[in-house]
């Protein structure tokens, strides 16, 4: 192993990165606008639903119970509709999400002995956001009969169980604030495996890699020099998601950083190997392009925990997530930003990503040939 | 004589089921220029690529310096004393280093001492003469200078064997000349060997041993003169009117004859020039014979005499149609100009193009071909001066000239993964053509071209000279009177070249159909009725082949080639005592001058053994000493 070919490889890299307008957006600019980009956009809340109120009573107990919604924040009034024909073209347009139908005599029902009844048009086309509305209706609701049965003098002294649920480690059970972490395994996923990919196969396609090929450079040493520049552009984008996690999306970090730092870099160097294998089996910076999307955005996004629980996975896609690395660092993320656990609790998930780096090293190793058949 | 720095005996390599080298055995020894030529496809960087070790092969055996190298093992240890320069344009250099980032990174890949390296560095970019430009970013320089450089990092290990894949494809004349003039004052300096490949034929008198390569197969091995004497014959060379009635009553007694321009030229198959030019006015018997004059054969002619010379299209009979003297000119251009900014790109330039004339633009790379045919085709408006093609006004007639010329680059002009009769059905579309009209000119294609039996086939997998013949077709789809030509037989081996241009010759004759082409492939510009030459954005000679080497001789004298055991030392007293220019050919040495008595005397006073001889001059010598002339005048640009 000789240095002076390793640094000769790395300097060379580096220059080319900084100088190359595409590759610096890709090494430095992408991976921030990615945490950007999803952090605003996967918001998994569901506030401010727009609604209207078909009001056929117009009692002051019907006004009563819409102001119930009016008053909230999970709901954002949009005015009153006259008949429900409006309300469902309100709800056709989008400018509505939900409705609530009131019909006449519920004041008067709702004094009598018997039941007054109301209706909820609800938009179903995000069955999820539809869930979760259908929740928030029925809570208020629910909080309306109990307020109003609690005043009968027949039930004052009654009391009912009263539920007090208190969210463990994200106490509003706010998304982004388990968002954010493991968003940070998402970006870590994609941008070093691009970068890599089409470092090599740029040199590949333009025929510069026989300038390698040709000289008595050994493999190992020109993988070093060609890798070292990306790992440490990667190291440096940790420490960028990072402050994006803490400073701009608020997430406390609980645990012990210097253990956040070693298993990040060791995730990065998981995925840098991802990289380096698709590019040694294929010859093309478009196919290198496509097939690293395949193969990291969507177990990253799909297998890794990041929308749906890899508990709530089918057992299929569930064997998936063990084999993808991001399920693994999604933990230690996650583990470190909001348990505050450590390396106690965390060290089997290290030790898997570190035996997939060293496999994932020693085959791009193996499979790369200074002396290809083609 | 050593033992062979280089020894390959019945190497083979195959790709998927198909033989790309089979059975190639050759032998190199220290201090040889060793060529291997051929077309594209003929298997020269696969052969490259395996000696130097970055390719494994499939038969054979392979010494380096005495090393076999069919272990992986065995090809490393070989690895630092070898350089090799892979094919492309500055393709393996780095865009976005400078020139001496470059040499800088190849010196430490190759782990040469800091010291070194620095004066090697130095010396390199001194006689590459790159020194000036050594901050300027690779991807700035021109074609040439890339070339340049690739060759000073090749070399700035001090390599023993180095191995150059089409060094000057691509490069314009001067640049070429340049390259090889610096690779031979390397190669004497540092005691190299190399191998080195060409596509193009009249290179091969350059190198002290060749192999003409054909379809993966050795054709002929030798030094040039050995590979000459496999195929005697002599050449013929006659302009005959009318030239049409000639060629149809030549071509059936000598197979290998083609109009170049005016002219005719027949290569004579076992007779000497005498017995030739005997036999030729015997066939001509009855027509005018306006001048024949008979010369030794070239490579070419012994490349298609060995490939045997089979010809895949026959001349399509026909009556000469010689247009009317009335007939308005087919491309007409009258001061046209074109800036961009400050840079004058091409500045009024003139010319005339009759109906069935075929004419040549020649010129370097930015010297503003490629803008005026942009011009010429109504693609881009002038900035000043006025033209017509086809009968449309290029100023304002852009739409319709566009739907009257056809358009034919090698490099763009088909799509590939559709079949030959899908793409000529996609170009009749293009062009508006009706069903009926369509289908019958699908069949005049495929007859002109040869194309029978291939009408299902993927233009992919069509061999070059098919495959630009069925570019040219569609080109023709829609019957247009100007053709335009961008370097249209590039890639293409020298028998798809002859008939490809056997067909333009019988378009322009018979159907009156104008040409322009534009290349700087030598043998392409003597085909032509008229050249022109353009430089810095001008037309600076405007004539026919023969008239301008006329010119030049006038100019600058007969060509002399002298032969001689010390060509650099040689070529050092020359120079000294007032005959410049001379260029390494072989082991030999080239130069123009107008006191022959003079030069012999110059040249036996250095050494008694040299011989001078006269050789025909060829359009790459008038090319080049017209080029440097103009550089010379305009301060010597780099």
């Amino acid at each position: 192993m000789k240095l002076q070919r390793v640094s000769a490889i790395a300097a060379r890299e580096w220059r080319e990165i900084v100088r190359d307008r595409l590759f610096f957006a890709l090494a430095f600019i992408v991976p921030a606008l990615l945490m950007l980009l999803f952090g605003y956009g996967l918001s998994l809340d569901v506030e401010n639903i727009p609604f209207t109120v078909v009001d056929y009573d117009r009692s002051a107990l019907s006004r009563d119970y819409s102001w119930q919604f009016i008053g909230s924040r999970y709901f954002k009034f949009q005015g009153y509709s006259d008949s429900e024909s409006e309300a469902g073209r309100k709800l056709t347009s989008g400018q509505v999400r939900m409705t609530l139908v009131i019909p006449e005599r519920f004041g008067h029902d709702l004094e009598a002995p018997g039941r007054a009844a109301v209706q909820t048009v609800i938009d179903g086309t995000f069955p999820s956001r539809a869930m979760t509305t259908r929740g928030y209706v029925e809570a208020i609701n629910a909080d309306f009969s109990r307020e109003r049965l609690a005043r009968l003098p027949v039930l004052s002294g009654m009391k009912g169980v009263v539920l007090q649920s208190r969210y463990l480690y994200n106490q509003n059970v706010s998304s982004i604030r388990s968002l954010a972490p493991k968003l940070i395994m998402v970006v870590l996923m994609l941008s070093p495996p691009f970068l890599t990919a089409l470092g090599i196969v740029r040199e590949k396609e333009n025929g510069s890699i026989f300038n390698i090929y040709s000289s008595d450079i050994s493999r190992g040493e020109f993988l070093l020099g060609k890798l070292a520049p990306y790992v440490a552009i990667s190291t440096f984008n940790i420490l960028t998601l990072w402050c994006f996690a803490c400073l701009l999306y608020q997430v406390p970090f609980k645990g012990d950083f210097a253990f956040f730092l070693l298993a990040s870099w060791i995730y990065v160097l998981c995925t840098t190997g991802i990289g380096l294998l698709v590019s040694v089996l294929v010859s093309t910076q478009v196919a290198a392009m496509i097939v690293t999307l395949v193969v990291t955005m969507i177990p990253s996004i799909l297998y890794s925990g990041l929308i749906i629980p890899i508990a709530s996975l089918g057992s299929g896609a569930r064997v998936v997530a063990h084999i993808v690395p991001a399920m693994y660092y999604a933990d230690i993320v996650v583990g470190c930003f909001l348990k505050g656990i450590g390396p106690g609790a965390l060290w089997r998930q290290l030790l898997v990503l570190t035996a997939y780096a060293l496999i994932l090293f020693s085959l791009g190793y193996a499979l790369f040939s200074k002396r290809p058949r083609t | 004589m050593d033992a062979p720095l280089l020894t390959v005996r019945d190497f083979g390599k195959r790709y998927g089921g198909s033989d790309a080298v089979c059975g190639l055995s050759l032998d190199i020894a220290r201090g040889e220029l060793f060529g291997l030529i051929g077309p594209d496809g003929a298997g020269k960087s696969s052969f490259m690529k395996a000696v130097a070790g970055v390719l494994r092969f499939d038969a054979g055996r392979v010494q380096v310096f005495g090393t076999d190298i069919a272990s992986d093992t065995g090809a490393e240890s070989v690895k630092s004393r070898l350089g090799l320069m892979p094919q492309g344009l500055g393709q393996n250099l780095y865009g976005s280093l400078s020139v001496e980032e470059n040499i800088d990174f190849f010196a430490r890949l190759r782990m040469v001492p800091r010291d070194q390296a620095e004066r090697r560095k130095h010396d390199l970019l001194a006689v590459t003469r790159l020194a000036p430009f050594a901050q300027r970013p690779m991807r700035q320089l021109s074609g040439g200078m890339k070339q340049k450089l690739g060759l000073a990092c090749t070399l700035i290990h001090a390599p023993d064997l180095i191995i150059l894949d089409e060094p000057t494809t691509g490069v314009d004349p001067v640049s070429r000349r340049d390259f090889w003039g610096i690779l031979g004052d390397l190669m004497e300096s540092e005691g190299l060997t190399a191998l080195v490949s060409t596509a193009y034929l009249d290179e091969a008198s350059r190198f002290t041993r060749l192999c003409l390569l054909h379809q993966g197969r050795a054709l002929a091995t030798g030094t040039p003169d050995e590979i000459l004497a496999r195929a005697p014959g002599a050449v013929v060379q006659c302009r005959v009117v009318p030239q049409l009635e000639a060629q149809q009553r030549l071509a059936p007694h000598f197979p290998h004859c083609e109009a170049m321009g005016q002219t005719l030229r027949l290569f004579v198959e076992g007779l000497d020039r005498e017995a030739a030019g005997a036999a030729v006015r015997e066939s001509l018997n009855g027509l005018d014979i306006e001048t024949l004059d008979t010369m030794a054969p070239e490579l070419e002619d012994v490349f298609l005499a060995l490939l045997g010379g089979e010809r895949a299209a026959t001349l399509p009979p026909g009556q000469a149609n010689t247009p009317s003297a009335d007939e308005p000119d087919a491309i007409l251009a009258q001061g046209l100009t074109r800036t961009f900014g400050e840079f004058v790109a091409v500045a009024d330039v003139s010319f005339k193009v009759r109906p069935g004339e075929i004419f040549g633009l020649l010129g370097a790379n930015g010297a503003g071909k490629t803008t005026a045919i942009k011009m010429l085709t109504g693609i881009l408006p002038p900035s000043g001066g006025s033209g017509s093609v086809a009968g449309a006004d290029m100023r304002h007639a852009g739409a319709l000239i566009k739907s009257r010329i056809g358009y034919m680059s090698q490099a763009f002009s088909l799509y590939l993964d559709l079949t030959v009769r899908e793409n000529i059905r996609l170009y009749a579309g293009l062009y508006g053509l009706g069903r009926q009209d369509g289908d019958e000119r699908m069949r005049w294609i495929i007859g002109m071209a040869g194309l029978a039996g291939h009408e299902d086939e993927l233009a992919a997998s069509l061999p070059m000279g098919l495959r630009q013949r069925l570019a040219l077709g569609c080109a023709l789809v829609h019957r247009p009177r100007v053709l335009f030509l961008d370097e249209p037989t590039s890639g293409v081996d020298p028998l798809g070249r002859r008939v490809f241009w056997d067909i333009l010759f019988s378009l322009s004759r018979v159907d009156g159909v104008a040409m322009l082409v534009t290349t700087h492939f030598m043998s392409e510009a003597e085909h032509c009725d008229r050249l022109a030459l353009m430089f810095a954005g001008r037309i600076v000679a405007d004539a026919s082949p023969q008239e301008l080497k006329r010119q030049v001789v006038a100019e600058a004298g007969e060509l002399y080639q002298v032969t001689t055991a010390d060509a650099r030392g040689l070529g050092k007293a020359l120079a000294a005592s007032g005959f410049p220019g001379a260029s390494p050919c072989g082991r030999d040495l080239r130069l123009l001058s107008r006191d022959g008595a003079a030069l012999a005397a110059a040249v036996s006073a250095h050494e008694a053994g040299a011989r001078v001889e006269t050789r025909p001059i060829g359009m790459e010598d008038v090319f080049v000493h017209l080029v440097s002339r103009l550089e010379a005048e305009h301060g010597g640009a780099a």
